[in-house]
């Protein structure tokens, strides 16, 4: 079956270098690309228990008469077939349902607040519902267009790391790129970290695939966060703990995204792996 | 034992339980919202009575509705739309799934519209703030899908229980219009829902019977001239149903803000109500009066009424205001029963015809069965709101009929008239319901062998050998791409004539004009696609490539487990 990720498009420059990011890892990957130009300035997502109203900005509705050219022409140019997703059902005339049975989605940090809102350390509320309720990952992409050479796996031990390092695995047999893991242990050592790699079965393509291991016992995140290589694709797991411990403790997924400006691909809670 | 486990084996063990202590949480939380809404609308109907005398009031009408759609519009970013109708289409496509901003966005815009004026109900927005109060606690407890509309069922019990005093009409309601079944699962928690949402109605505001009268005396010939009254009922139905439709269609031609269009119906409104004030908000007090024989107006008024608050309505709900149909659904239908009285004594003025407020009451109950097509809901609702069972028997008459004349000639209710023209009413163990829960890719054939167009038919006698299937995809051999079928009847001409196998290649005999699937295709389509061309299977192309078939009999035995699955958990 093809793996499809999903994109928004938004008719400006901002909206451009978005769809060639996702048109590169689509090219990648190996993956469909299926882009929505809305037609409206909201929509809803049904995930399995939550539903999720998607608010754009105005910027989602720019210049309607040229977006599909303008996608089109950028599509093909990346040599792939434009598809464009048509919303069938609507809960209410002016707010269509989108569909949510696909394998990656593509969101800029915020998808309701002004563009002004894209620099780092700010990740919109809504992209953040999307990422703790989908099934798949979310893909966010660096400000301006820029190819990734390998991928860079944040695992720290938590069931949802061993998620992210799993699709790091997927994304390194698809894409043949070389994967490193950045661990900051915070204390643990690389045994305990690495018996959960065994734990999970995944020593085979660890050895297979790792090309590096930075292990960070001590140091500040924000300080080594440097070691990440400026042309890799960040696979980070995200609230994967509970409120309280997210509460008292922070989210390293916030840490790590106000920092890298990296492309990051984000594995929520309810991620399910595909291999 | 962690808390989590406890909840867990609790959950596991105890579902009917844990469905009804919940349900009666959410009854009571729709409840209140119910009294909040109530109390609001008292307060502002109080509060702008006095501004109804100067020659400017026709505009406040105007600005409440333009207020309660930039509301709904630009702050809460929500739909527009009469609220039972969304409700229905979540429980029937998305397990009951609702914002949380819908549990309170329609209570201050159905509050702005109907207290400035408007002519509309606060019970459809009560009904989906009660729904989605039920839809967002049934997900903090991470309940599956099927108790989730249990649940949801619970708060619009709970909200239209709490609101007019009515714990069965709550939960005949919720069950004949909400969720469309009947089942003991869903009955105890609604019904406990219902409840809740009353006691709470009653202490917060006391138990009041909302249109209480003194009893009627009623012969033979009562009952019998109620037959005629449900004509009128039903037309009524349908004039209000049309009016409203058509009033929505004209609203959507006009380009326009959205407010700017509610501004535009809620000035109609006011001019309405300038002359006849009846056709003004919810009309509650109008209808007390009908009941008790105290609205004096003539049979020409009345009949005036009927059509002005039709009109009223229609501009009010068609051009962007936010309330429901209920409250005037009970006015235009007390009205219709006045009015028919009236031309009764006028046709046999010797005769003893009971009181009209009779006729009042069985009016409302013709309205509201017919527009919803829910005969047991405009019973119950009729006797409850009355306070007397002595009605019954024409309430049921004037219902039956009126709901079977409205169902002959509108086939569906004005809630589910455009979610069955979209076909996005899917009501739980239908046809409809069982194929929209399958994807064609569940039932994809992937043990098809796929041959190359230049291949012999020699070797492709091989393959047929091998394979068990009728039906062999041909691919390009470069690119792969799907370039036609091949039907095993195809080559049975050949089969005996072996010194063609080496001249013959398959794309001389293949078909290359084969009816594709794309794998997100809809499964009513596909099987419409093939009844009309008498196919028992199709291949499904993704990206110009063969992924696999997908067939009648895979179909069928797929159709079997989801029917199964449906049943069994309902």
């Amino acid at each position: 079956m093809e793996t499809q990720l999903f994109h928004i498009f938004r008719n400006t420059p901002l909206g451009r270098e978005t769809l060639l990011q996702s048109i590169y890892f689509c090219n990648t990957l190996g993956v469909s690309l299926q882009v929505y130009i809305p037609k409206f300035t909201k929509f809803l997502m049904y995930f399995e228990n939550d539903v999720v109203q998607i608010d754009l900005d105005e910027s989602y509705l720019s210049f309607p008469e040229t977006a599909i050219a303008h996608a089109t022409e950028l599509i093909e140019a990346g040599g792939k077939k434009p598809k464009f997703l048509e919303p069938k059902a609507f809960t209410a005339s002016t707010l269509p349902d989108i569909p949510t049975n696909f394998d990656f989605m593509c969101c800029p940090r915020s998808i309701s607040d002004l563009s002004s809102k894209i620099g780092l350390g700010y990740i919109g509320p809504r992209v953040r519902r999307i990422v703790k309720s989908a099934v798949f990952p979310v893909l966010i992409t660096s400000g301006a267009f820029k190819q990734w050479k390998s991928i860079t796996v944040f695992f720290g031990g938590s069931a949802n790391a061993t998620n992210s390092l799993k699709l790091g695995f997927r994304i390194a047999r698809l894409s043949n790129l070389p994967l490193y893991v950045f661990t900051q242990a915070d204390g643990k050592n690389k045994d305990d970290i690495y018996a959960v790699v065994k734990e999970g079965c995944l020593e085979s393509d660890f050895e297979k695939y790792v090309g590096g291991w930075s292990f960070f016992q001590g140091g500040q995140l924000e300080e080594n966060l440097y070691d990440v290589p400026h042309d890799s694709l960040a696979v980070i797991g995200a609230f994967g703990h509970g409120l309280i411990k997210d509460f008292l403790f922070g989210s390293k997924m916030e840490i790590i995204q106000s920092i890298l400006p990296n492309n990051m691909l984000i594995v929520g809670p309810n991620y399910s792996v595909r291999r | 034992m962690p808390l989590t486990r406890i909840y867990r084996r609790f959950m596991n063990n105890n579902d009917r339980l844990l469905l009804m202590i919940i349900g009666a949480i959410v009854g009571v939380c729709s409840g209140i919202a119910a009294v909040l809404l109530n109390r609001s609308l008292s307060a502002m109907l109080e509060w702008l009575h006095h501004y109804r005398d100067y020659y400017w009031a026709f505009i406040i009408p105007a600005i409440g509705a333009a207020l309660s759609s930039l509301f709904l519009e630009k702050i809460v970013k929500e739909g527009a739309g009469h609220g039972v109708p969304e409700v229905i289409y979540s429980v029937s496509r998305y397990g009951g799934l609702l914002r949380m901003r819908s549990g309170f966005s329609r209570l201050v815009s159905s509050c702005l519209t109907i207290g400035s004026g408007g002519s509309a109900g606060p019970e459809a927005p009560i009904v989906m703030s009660g729904s989605a109060i039920g839809s967002n606690i049934a997900r903090m407890f991470n309940l599956n899908e099927r108790q989730r509309i249990t649940i949801v069922g619970c708060g619009a019990a709970g909200a239209i229980s709490s609101i007019f005093n009515a714990p069965i009409s709550g939960l005949v309601f919720t069950v004949e219009v909400i969720l469309g079944e009947w089942t003991a699962l869903n009955i105890v928690p609604i019904a406990l829902a219902s409840v809740a949402g009353t006691e709470i109605s009653r202490i917060l505001q006391g138990n009041q019977i909302v249109f209480g009268h003194g009893g009627f005396e009623i012969d033979p010939a009562d009952i019998a001239s109620s037959l005629g009254l449900a004509l009128f009922a039903a037309a009524a139905s349908i004039l209000l149903t049309r009016s409203l439709r058509g009033m929505h269609h004209v609203s959507e031609k006009v380009k326009a803000p959205i407010w700017i269009k509610a501004a535009i119906g809620g000035c109609a409104v006011g001019i309405i109500g300038m002359f006849t004030p009846v056709a003004l908000g919810e009309g509650y007090h109008y209808i007390q009066d009908m009941i008790r024989g105290d609205f004096s107006r003539g049979i020409i008024i009345a009949a005036v009424c009927v059509l002005t608050k039709v009109l009223a309505t229609s501009f009010t709900l068609g051009w962007g205001g936010s309330g429901g149909i209920f409250a005037p659904c009970l006015v235009i239908g007390s009205l219709v029963g006045l009015t028919y009285h009236r031309a009764l004594s006028l046709i046999w003025p010797s005769a003893a015809w009971v009181d009209e407020g009779y006729f009042a009451l069985l009016g409302m109950a013709g309205l509201i069965s017919g527009i919803l097509q829910a005969p047991l809901t405009g019973i119950f609702l009729i006797v409850e709101i009355t306070g007397g069972y002595n009605v019954i028997l024409p309430l049921i008459v004037v219902s039956a009929v009126s709901s079977s004349i409205c169902h002959y000639i509108e086939p569906a209710s004005f809630y589910l008239k455009d979610l069955k023209e979209k076909g996005q009413l899917l009501r739980p163990g239908t046809d409809a319901r069982v194929l929209s829960d399958l994807k064609v890719t569940e039932l994809l054939e992937t043990d098809c062998i796929a041959v190359h167009r230049n291949m012999l038919l020699r070797d492709f006698i091989d393959i047929v050998k091998r394979s068990r299937r009728n039906y062999f995809p041909v691919e390009d051999e470069n690119t792969g791409h799907f370039v036609g079928m091949i039907h095993l009847d195809v080559i049975r001409p050949f089969i005996f004539n072996p010194e063609i196998y080496d001249a013959v290649v398959l794309e001389q005999i293949m078909d290359t004009d084969v009816d594709i699937v794309p794998p997100d295709a809809d499964l009513p389509d596909v099987l419409q696609r093939m009844d009309a061309k008498r196919l028992f299977s199709m291949p499904v192309v993704a990206d110009d490539k063969f992924i696999g078939m997908v067939s009648k009999a895979t179909l069928l035995d797929q159709y079997r487990k989801e029917l199964i699955v449906q049943t069994t958990t309902a």
